[in-house]
């Protein structure tokens, strides 16, 4: 078994040299004439405001709250996934019931509303708007 | 392993014997969806719940002498467990009627749905958790009836107080859980197993490492002692008792506690009863370690500390808190004396205690619901502004302190009677003392409520007969356990055995 | 030393370097991303535990869940750098009692773990530990499985009723 996870770990390995050494090469190289317009984020495009730290928007929150719980859920369909056909229809019932259960907890955040992705509603002007001084 | 077939007869078995957990599961389940179809309708969920206690009920009483394991030694029904499911779902129900005439759940939250859903949750945690004897269904049931009640503290999200609340006992719960589940890894480290019977079997055939072993079950004690509330283990009660709404606080004062103290008892005796000797009233103790004088400890900080904060405190929740600590350090006393005699006194306490800490706090609803306060300061008057709320308040307040005639006096003569007959007379002396401290906080509440501005003109407070009703459901028991109490008490002694397995 | 040690030692490294940065980073940012790194190291431990399942599971769940959970959770602070991890209001008392309790707690822990005499279990065919652990989560470990799944539910109920704005 430990064998297995060496492949993988020399995968790894492979991996870190590759890229290691494409960057190391590269470093001796390129030639590097460094000046303020080529250090800035976008080059040829638009100038940015701001820092790049924004506040995300909390529904990202709330579905990766669920995405975890589902999450634990398959690591729980897995192993009974191996053993399913061995132990027959017992399992079978015994794994009916624990998705019913947590299918419920989709069914809950379903039914009020958690996963509906709230669209930002874009204001669209109508031609009320320019007229000066009509009350909306 | 058992063959297949072997194995389904017995899941059959065993699933005939967890029928009351199935069916606040179910409850559970069916709540949840009527919710998600009827948004309109107010309280359905709470009569769904009510129904499904009254389910759990009936399959608890066809259980009331049954002696046996489940799943595969998971699982103990037996006459202490019973009797302490009892406590729990009485309480139960006694909340899901509290609730009803709690105005402050209704205005200050959207909906009460996901509320009595939890309660329900709750409930489910807190069987599991009276029946396991195992550590891997000990956690989980502990984190099913945390997780519940971490959402019911702060129900009401528009009180600030209440958010506060929440999020304290959050992150009080997660370390003490965390803290508990390394203590169980090295316990499981020490001995090879997770199952309390296979642990004692083991201890009682190998010496293990007596610091590896103390560490590993105080740092599973802080688990227990977090849901019983003890100190060192208190830090969260005061905030979360008065920021959560009045009827979570009363459940997480009896139900919570009730289900911490039954495994805190179970715990001790399946996994450090020496079998040998015979006798099992008096329990011989495996090992060296003196796991009297440990509780010992925390049942004198729990009460000193308990009691002696509580004369400072402003806020009826507040002090209800600090004395509901203090109780925690009876119960304790009677802990500690690890014998049969105790765990009786322990089961007897708790149904009285049960009855007019529910009742305390159905007083404290009620009060706020007009005046929409809880400082000790607003009770002014009470008295004369309530006279039935003032005469309940007042009977509850006696019992609470262990005055005779009242329940709370045949529960502390039988947890004082076991901790002298164990011969902790030093132990027995400290209870006393802090009883007589204790008096001086109930009293200020009855003092404001009688003596203090006594003749104010303001308006008399306003409740509904159905919420009267109630009312004498908590002050009659409360009236009538203290003079007649002999069933209670055989009831208790004979639930006290707890079950040892096969 | 075998290769077996020098992967133990290299990830126990891993684990403490990340963990400290995650502890002493004033961005929250970059400590949110190095407990990726002890993640990590703690999952290729139990790999050389032979918890193949654990390993996958520790990937999966802490890595592909938790962290990206804690991430969004760095995300909606308004706050993210310049973060002082030692809070002003902790007074130099609160600190010293807090620093003697994790001394005595780590001493007594570290005696434990080197002076006591461990239950040691034979060891089990190794390999197929995932189908083991199926076996006996259907059969011996029902109970908890399927109480697993209702501690679920509440904790989506319950994380869905706190985060929902209204």
């Amino acid at each position: 078994m430990l064998s297995d996870f060496g492949v993988i770990l020399l995968f790894f390995i492979i991996g870190f040299i590759f890229v290691g050494v494409g960057l190391v090469a590269a470093a001796f190289i390129r030639p590097s004439h460094p000046n303020p317009i080529k250090n800035s984020t976008y080059e040829c495009g638009e100038i940015p405001i701001g820092g790049p730290w924004i506040r995300f928007n909390i529904r990202f929150y709330v579905i990766a709250l669920v995405f975890l719980l589902f999450d634990v859920e398959v690591v729980f369909l897995l192993p009974w996934a191996l053993v399913f056909k061995q132990l027959g229809w017992f399992a079978f019932i015994e794994m009916i019931v624990f998705v019913v259960i947590l299918v419920m907890g989709l069914a809950y955040v379903w039914g009020k509303g958690d996963i509906d992705w709230e669209k930002p509603k874009p204001y669209i002007p109508s031609i009320d708007d320019l007229v000066v001084g009509k009350k909306k | 392993m058992l063959g297949l077939d072997q194995f389904i007869a017995e899941l059959n078995k065993s699933i005939s014997m967890f029928l009351p957990e199935t069916a606040l599961v179910i409850a559970f389940l069916v709540a949840l969806l009527l919710d998600l179809m009827f948004k309109k309708s107010k309280n359905l969920t709470g009569y769904t719940a009510l129904i499904g206690f009254l389910v759990t009920g009936y399959f608890l009483f066809k259980q009331m002498n049954m002696q046996s394991t489940a799943f595969s030694n998971m699982f103990v029904i037996d006459q202490f467990g019973i009797f302490m499911k009892w406590v729990i779902l009485l309480s139960s129900i006694g909340v899901v009627l509290i609730s009803f005439f709690t105005n402050e759940l209704y205005e200050k939250a959207k909906g009460v749905g996901e509320y009595f859903t939890l309660i329900i949750g709750m409930a489910f945690g807190m069987f599991l958790l009276v029946g396991s004897s195992n550590l891997i269904i000990i956690y989980l049931a502990i984190e099913t009836m945390s997780l519940s009640s971490y959402v019911l503290a702060g129900y009401t999200k528009e009180v600030k107080r209440a958010s506060e609340a929440s999020l304290k006992y959050v992150i009080f719960g997660a370390v003490s859980s965390g803290i508990m589940i390394y203590g169980i890894s090295i316990l499981f480290g020490l001995t090879g197993s997770l199952n309390l019977f296979e642990i004692n079997r083991f201890l009682a055939a190998n010496p293990v490492n007596n610091f590896a072993l103390f560490l590993s079950v105080i740092m599973i004690l802080s688990g227990f002692g977090y849901k019983i509330s003890a100190v060192p283990f208190h830090f969260w009660t005061p905030d979360v008792y008065e920021g959560a709404p009045v009827p979570i606080t009363a459940y997480l004062s009896v139900a919570s506690k009730a289900a911490g103290f039954a495994i805190l008892l179970r715990f001790f005796k399946v996994t450090f009863l020496d079998s040998v000797p015979g006798n099992d009233s008096v329990w011989t103790l495996l090992g060296s370690i003196d796991w009297h004088f440990v509780i010992a400890i925390l049942a004198v900080l729990s009460m000193t500390l308990g009691n002696l904060v509580a004369l400072w405190q402003t806020n009826v929740k507040r002090i209800l808190a600090y004395s509901s600590i203090a109780h925690a350090g009876y119960m304790l006393m009677a802990v500690s004396t690890m014998d049969d005699a105790g765990v009786a006194s322990v089961l007897i306490y708790f149904f009285m205690y049960m009855v007019m800490n529910l009742g305390a706090f159905y007083v404290v609803a009620l009060i706020a619901n007009n005046i929409g306060s809880e400082e000790i300061d607003d009770y002014n008057g009470l008295g004369y502004r309530a006279p039935i709320l003032g005469i309940c308040m007042t009977l509850f307040l006696i019992s609470l302190t262990g005055l005779p005639p009242t329940a709370g006096f045949i529960g502390k003569l039988y947890v004082f009677s076991a901790v002298v007959k164990a011969g902790y007379i030093w132990l027995a002396v400290v209870g006393v003392i802090n009883s007589v401290i204790s008096l001086f906080y109930y009293v200020k509440i009855f003092r404001n409520m009688y003596l203090n501005d006594v003749d104010s003109n303001k308006s008399k407070l306003t409740y509904s007969p159905a919420s009267i009703v109630l009312l004498f459901v908590f002050a009659i028991p409360t009236l009538y356990l203290g003079i007649f109490f002999n069933d209670i008490v055989k009831w208790a002694s004979y639930s006290a055995n707890i079950f040892m397995g096969k | 030393m075998d290769l077996v040690g020098l992967a133990f030692y290299f990830l126990a490294a891993l684990i403490v370097i990340s963990a400290a940065i995650v502890v002493f980073s004033k961005n929250i940012m970059y400590s949110a991303f190095s407990l990726m790194f002890t993640f990590f190291g703690v999952a290729g431990l139990y790999v050389l535990l032979n918890a193949d399942f654990l390993a996958v599971t520790q990937i999966m769940v802490y890595i592909g869940g938790i962290l990206v959970l804690i991430i969004f959770g760095v995300m909606l602070t308004t706050r993210i750098t310049g973060v002082d991890v030692k809070s002003n209001s902790l007074g130099k008392i609160q600190v010293g009692i807090a620093g003697l309790l994790s001394t005595i707690i780590a001493i007594s822990l570290i005696v434990v773990f080197s002076s006591t005499k461990w239950f040691l279990s034979e060891p089990k065919v190794s390999g197929d530990s995932t189908k083991l652990i199926g076996n006996e989560l259907l059969t011996n470990y029902l109970l908890a499985f399927e109480a697993a799944s209702v501690l679920l539910l509440i904790a989506i109920i319950g994380a869905a009723f706190i985060a929902r704005r209204k």
